[in-house]
């Protein structure tokens, strides 16, 4: 039985490995730039025509909070790609810098080269920055906007048609020149942005020359590099701060999934783990009210069912049954909002509360706590109550018949026991079985239904939060509820597995000897 | 005598599975009648254009005749173009000499702005009984009737479409696992040794450095993406034809030629255990939230690809239990491959059984679909949906109508391939009915 366990548990590691990557893949591939979102939502804009020191200050805010995030480190343990990227690429600071130079080198596959062209980009854009314009110049402010709004342009891009465009751009800008009177008052015609004149003409000669000599062949030859443990996905998981010890590195920060550590919300910074903590205490409540609910009266029923089997009692009722685990929730919900949540319909139908949790005042009695509470969740709980209690009750009645059929049961009869011990003292044991393989589908549908549930009602759950952080595009808090419902449902299934095995002692999953 | 011969001739014919398993199934009334509603629905469906269309089927329009309908399905089809004149018609109130219009004349689109949130029990401001909304319209004045008969085709291809996917892969890998088992499936060492040095090199120029082509195909369209990747995997499977010819003179050295079993089931029942432990809801949220444009056949396909563990744990039933039949030594004593047993003789035998999964995969598909577009998740704004009517009922609870139709509609198709699949259950496993 513990070697059984034991080896549950461990088939569960490439499982938990599997979904884990797949987590880890969706958020690689997923739009936007992270560091970028947090950055905006913090203060606004220090993109475009500020100063020198702001343009540095936001370089660094963005190397900083990247380092915290662990954006920094490659993304995996190793990398299968062509022989044309570098295995340094993942040092390029901005993600979508980054994303263009790859772009880059899927079309011309020469590194160096392109290297070469994006160092000459970076130098003109932060000699744009630096230069002093000469405060007679009346242009030459907003040709050297015209200049860095080019090279931002130039970062983003990776058509050739746009690029030369934007290079033509800057040409223009830097090239045109200017007529200031000297102090004899006669006019002098100068070129004010000369040095920008030089930086954008090597600019556009690395840019041709990497044009001109594209290194196809290298794209066809697969390489693999190696990163070792500091990896993005290796510090996702375990963190990258000692799991024993003390923490010397401060840029070290991260504890990693298994120590509860699920990064922070996109939206407000805050830690995922104390989102999902307040979260799951609804939709756990929720579901373990709907689950004794549930149990409670589907046993009964299925039972009941399956003693007067064949009458117009049972043949009605299962019918019936059948017809109610067919009915979407989303549908019951619906009517249910519409009629019994307003009096649009009549003065007495405004029965509940649309939708929340209600307010508690500080002054509520336990009472007034309880009832308030109550009165919010008749419908959510009824939404998810009338679907499984129909499934269920259909299963326990049919354990129940093909255990009825049985001999010992008739033997029982025929002894002159009381009916209703037979029932439940002899055949109900028996047919506990398949209620229990209910168990391990039954977390599954319950996370999934808290989605439409938590939707139709407000209610701050699981899967309420999880329909937000879509449209929010919140991926970590997304990713997180992920990665839990798969692991509530590998422990459901192990806690039905290990079920099985108590209530019924003639399954074994070891193999028996001989 | 020849009456008699025929009807004995017949009464043989019921002798067969498939003879038995439709007496049983006629016998039981609520799944006959399902049967006919399903054919309906699917009848709504493909027709769905010539029930309820703002264009006329047939009109006269300053003297010249027009079937638009039908010049419709030419224009999508690529045969002709719509002519200049027609383009801009107000197709609902042009001053027609002659028309024909639809049972319905309104498009799910087109506003009737007198009309706006008809209320279906109250009296409409309509020119007459024929322009009436039947089951109501919504604040922009679009009909119910109208969105409910399109939504219908969106139902039909989402249960086609992801049960197709998962048919095919669900039969497929259920085969595999119940046929080869974990002893059955062996490849020579050469085989394996050349199929793995390749397998890197077919992902590497297949998937690897075509990546770019594809994605950029996906923020066009999901179909042209669908195109690269089916190019893709052409390619993947053109290179990993190569090791199997170089492995053919390698097997005949002893050491290259012994055969190394591979436990195919074990793999395909984790990859099953995988994707059980994931709930498809929130997966589908995950995988909308990273795609740029997710879209209906997106959807379908995702449910597709991740609906197909029921189909093939029954496969895998069925085969386990037939791979051990007489008929099967005989083939293979016969000296037939593995894999030519496996798909001539041992799947068609079991392919009947697959029909319950798939009518109970149509039902959940038709419910995962209808709840992500209730949530407004994955629907293009020119789409209508039975769970995007259903949501307007959530906006506003005045109007009942919302709330009450596009639900029904859900309730009675999945009811009806719920009911399809207890139906061929009974009949198929007659030991199953209590």
């Amino acid at each position: 039985m513990f070697l059984y366990i034991l080896k549950r548990i461990l088939y569960f590691v490439p499982t938990f490995f599997v979904i884990a990557l797949f987590t880890f893949l969706l958020g690689a591939i997923a739009p936007g730039d992270p560091v970028e979102l947090k950055l905006s939502s913090g203060m606004q804009g220090s993109e475009g025509q500020g100063q020198v020191s702001d343009k540095l200050a936001g370089e660094a805010a963005y190397r900083e909070l990247n380092t915290k995030l662990g954006r920094d480190l490659p993304q995996f343990y190793f990398t299968i790609t062509s022989a044309s990227y570098p295995d340094t690429l993942y040092k390029v600071l901005r993600k979508n810098e980054r994303e263009n130079l790859e772009r880059l080198i899927d079309q011309y596959n020469n590194w160096p080269q392109i290297d070469a062209y994006y160092k000459s980009v970076k130098a003109l854009e932060l000699a744009a920055i630096t230069t002093q314009t000469d405060p007679a110049d009346s242009t030459a402010f907003s040709r050297i906007k015209a200049v860095r709004e080019s090279c931002n342009d130039l970062y983003r891009n990776y058509d050739d048609a746009v690029i030369q465009l934007d290079l033509k751009k800057i040409n223009a800008a830097v090239s045109s020149t200017v007529q200031i009177a000297d102090s004899a008052g006669v006019l002098h015609s100068y070129q004010s942005l000369a040095p920008l004149a030089t930086l954008n003409t090597a600019a556009a000669n690395a840019y041709s020359y990497m044009r001109e000599h594209p290194a196809n062949s290298l794209k066809y030859k697969p390489a693999i590099h190696f990163y070792g443990l500091h990896n993005q996905f290796h510090r996702w998981l375990f963190g990258d701060v000692p799991w024993f010890g003390e923490n010397n590195d401060p840029t070290r920060s991260a504890k990693g999934f298994f120590r509860g550590d699920f990064g922070y919300s996109y939206i407000d910074s805050r830690p995922v783990s104390s989102i999902i903590k307040d979260a799951i205490k609804w939709t756990l409540l929720l579901n373990l009210i709907a689950f004794i609910i549930i149990y409670s009266i589907s046993i009964p029923t299925g039972v009941s069912l399956a003693v007067h089997k064949g009458t117009t009692y049972d043949r009605v009722t299962t019918a019936w049954l059948f017809v109610l685990y067919s009915i979407p929730t989303a549908w019951v919900g619906t009517m249910l909002i519409v009629f019994f949540t307003s009096d649009y319909y009549g003065s007495w139908m405004a029965l509940f509360p649309p939708y929340g949790l209600g307010k508690i005042g500080p002054d509520y009695t336990m009472w007034a706590k309880i009832t308030d509470r109550a009165h919010h969740f008749i419908l959510p709980v009824f939404c998810i109550v009338y679907g499984s209690f129909a499934f269920i009750s259909r299963q326990v009645r049919g354990g129940m018949l093909s255990v009825l059929r049985q001999d010992y049961i008739r033997t029982a009869f025929a002894k002159g026991l009381e009916p209703n011990k037979v029932y439940w003292k002899h055949a109900f044991r028996n047919s506990l079985i398949p209620i229990i393989t209910m168990f391990s589908s039954f977390l599954p549908a319950m996370i999934s239904g808290a989605v439409i549930i938590e939707y139709l009602f407000t209610i701050p759950g699981m899967g309420r939060i999880s329909y937000e952080s879509v449209g929010e595009r919140n991926f970590p808090v997304q990713f997180t509820i992920l990665m839990f419902s798969a692991l509530l449902t590998m422990a459901g299934t192990l806690l039905s597995d290990i079920l099985y095995v108590v209530t019924d002692p003639r399954i074994s999953f070891t193999k028996k000897e001989g | 005598m020849n009456l008699m011969s025929t009807q004995q001739n017949k009464n043989k014919a019921d002798q067969s599975y498939w003879g038995t398993v439709k007496r049983q199934f006629n016998k039981n009334r609520s799944a006959v009648w399902s049967l006919r509603v399903v054919y309906v629905i699917f009848f709504i469906g493909i027709f769905a254009d010539f029930f309820a269309n703002e264009k006329p089927l047939y009109c006269k329009l300053d003297g010249k005749t027009y079937f638009p309908i039908f010049r419709e399905y030419a224009v999508d089809l690529g045969l002709a173009s719509m002519p200049p004149e027609l383009v801009n018609v107000d197709w609902l109130n042009a001053g027609y000499e002659s028309v024909l219009r639809a049972p319905i004349p309104y498009s799910p689109l087109t506003k009737d702005w007198d009309n706006a949130y008809a209320n279906p029990t109250k009296k409409q401001d309509t020119r007459s009984w024929r322009f009436r909304h039947f089951l109501g319209s919504d604040q922009l004045g679009r009909d119910l009737l109208s969105g409910l008969i399109h939504g219908t085709r969106i139902a039909m291809l989402v249960g086609i479409v992801s049960m197709g996917i998962a048919s095919f892969i669900g039969i497929l890998l259920g085969a595999i696992a119940g046929y080869f088992g974990d002893e059955r499936l062996q490849f020579s060492r050469a085989t394996i040794i050349w199929n793995a040095l390749f397998l890197f090199f077919a992902w590497f120029y297949a998937f690897n450095t075509r990546m770019y082509i594809m994605s950029d195909a996906l923020t066009e369209s999901f179909g042209g993406f669908c195109m690269q990747f089916l190019i893709s995997v052409f390619l993947f499977g053109a290179i990993m034809a190569i090791p199997n010819l170089i492995a053919i003179p390698f097997k005949r050295i002893p050491f290259f030629g012994k055969r190394v079993t591979i436990p195919i089931d074990i793999i395909i029942s984790r990859t099953v255990e995988v994707l059980n432990s994931v709930p498809i809801l929130l997966l589908i949220l995950s995988i909308c939230a990273v795609v740029k444009k997710p879209s209906i056949m997106l959807i379908m396909v995702i449910i597709g690809l991740t609906g197909w563990t029921g189909i093939a744990g029954f496969i895998r039933a069925e085969l386990l239990k037939v791979r051990s039949l007489e008929y099967i030594e005989a083939a293979q004593s016969l000296g037939y491959s593995q894999w030519r047993i496996m798909l001539r003789h041992a799947i068609p035998n079991s392919l009947t059984s697959v029909l319950i999964t798939i009518a109970f995969g149509v039902a959940s598909a038709i419910l995962t679909e209808t709840a992500l577009s209730f949530l407004g998740i994955g629907v293009q704004s020119d789409v209508v949906t039975w769970g995007k009517l259903l949501n307007e009922a959530h906006a506003d609870v005045s109007g009942w109508w919302f709330a009450v139709f596009p639900g029904l509609a859900i309730f009675v198709t999945v009811t009806v391939f719920n009911l399809l699949g207890e139906g061929l259950t009974d009949a198929m496993d007659p030991r199953l009915k209590q």
